[in-house]
């Protein structure tokens, strides 16, 4: 190696050498060869230079308000999601309820009003008839009660 | 209370733990974000995006690796999802590409040094800043993560999603060009 291609090959090590990023083994190499060579001894200063400027640079502060504007929203976000998450486990399980009401209470529903049946000689549309009104009921039953939880919920999460 | 507590407790859905964190971090985040994006604005707008994806995720969150590297690398990827959509040419690749072998050094051996040296003796901040403004965002944040984080070279891979040897061209790189902004800068601040 030429003594100019040398100085290339220590002076390309130059930037990451200011970052502090390189082995302890090229380290010592670099500082082996400035110890004897001026100019690049001046170059690595003005590499160190720009480091020593960049590790200085003023840390721009956020506004005041910035931290608790952020605690805020993502609380209010959480409980939306939470909000969102019980609602939908409250529905899923009101279906659920309106079914077996509906599937159970039909069997049940027959037994008691078979005296019923057989007074008003009920036929077989009008008793699809019934049962499509007690199936009516039983879901209604359920949206209300869904309804009337929720609005439960939210007038809660607003006094908290 | 500690990071690593603070993580646990968030993740068991303690909203102070958060606070913890944020407060902690809020500077950190903040500057990466302003680094990135530009605008005080727009870095506040992140800046509660970045909690708010933080307080989603934390189950996701790998408690063996480093808590910093993984936040900053959700930081980085709400602001580049904002840059694309709000302004996607600040996110074009610089000219040239990573490969180390192709470097500016041939460009800055030319420079004359004298005045880097006087620029950087009297005005060294405000220019600082201003050359660190006019860098592809891709070389801010390697430069930000390297100098003000002060995060290793490793970690640095796990913010930007890249091998080792892409930082160190990055950096290297990245440092080139800046002195090539500040050495421009002063010649024509010489010239005029």
């Amino acid at each position: 190696m030429t003594r100019s291609d040398e100085h290339a090959e220590i002076r390309k090590q130059f930037p990451l050498l200011a970052a502090g990023t390189l082995d302890p083994n090229t380290e010592a190499r670099i500082a082996v060869h400035t110890a004897t060579c001026s100019s690049c001894a001046a170059e690595l200063g003005r590499w160190q230079l720009i480091s020593g400027g960049l590790r200085r640079l003023p840390t721009p502060q956020p506004s005041p308000e910035l931290y608790e504007r952020t605690r805020a929203m993502v609380a209010a976000h959480l409980a939306a999601r939470a909000e969102q998450r019980q609602n939908r486990l409250t529905l899923i399980l009101l279906v659920f309820f309106s079914w077996a009401v509906m599937l159970l209470g039909w069997p049940v529903f027959r037994v008691v009003s078979s005296g019923l049946i057989s007074v008003f000689d009920i036929r077989f549309r009008q008793l699809w008839l019934l049962f499509a009104t007690f199936s009516a009921l039983t879901w209604l039953a359920g949206g209300s009660a869904a309804a009337l939880l929720s609005v439960r919920h939210r007038q809660q999460r607003r006094l908290a | 209370m500690g990071i690593e507590s603070a993580v646990l407790q968030l993740r068991r859905g303690d909203l102070d733990a958060l606070s913890t964190l944020i407060g902690r971090y809020q500077n950190r985040v903040y500057r990466y974000l302003l680094r990135l994006v530009r605008q005080p604005a727009e870095a506040e707008d992140l800046f509660q995006q970045t909690w708010l994806r933080v307080a989603e995720r934390i189950r996701s969150y790998d408690t063996s690796q480093s808590f910093e590297a993984w936040l900053f690398a959700l930081t980085r990827n709400l602001a580049f999802d904002h840059l694309r959509r709000i302004r996607p040419s600040s996110l074009d690749e610089p000219f040239g590409n990573d490969s180390p072998d192709d470097t500016m050094i041939s460009r800055l051996a030319s420079a004359d040094p004298g005045p880097l040296d006087q620029l950087l003796a009297r005005e060294r901040t405000s220019h600082l800043v201003s050359a660190l403004e006019n860098l592809p965002v891709s070389y801010r944040e390697v430069l930000s993560l390297r100098f003000e984080e002060e995060m290793k070279l490793e970690e640095i891979a796990i913010v930007l999603v890249v091998p080792l040897s892409t930082v160190k061209s990055r950096l290297r790189r990245s440092l080139e060009r800046l002195r090539w902004i500040l050495e421009t800068s002063v010649g024509n601040e010489v010239r005029e």
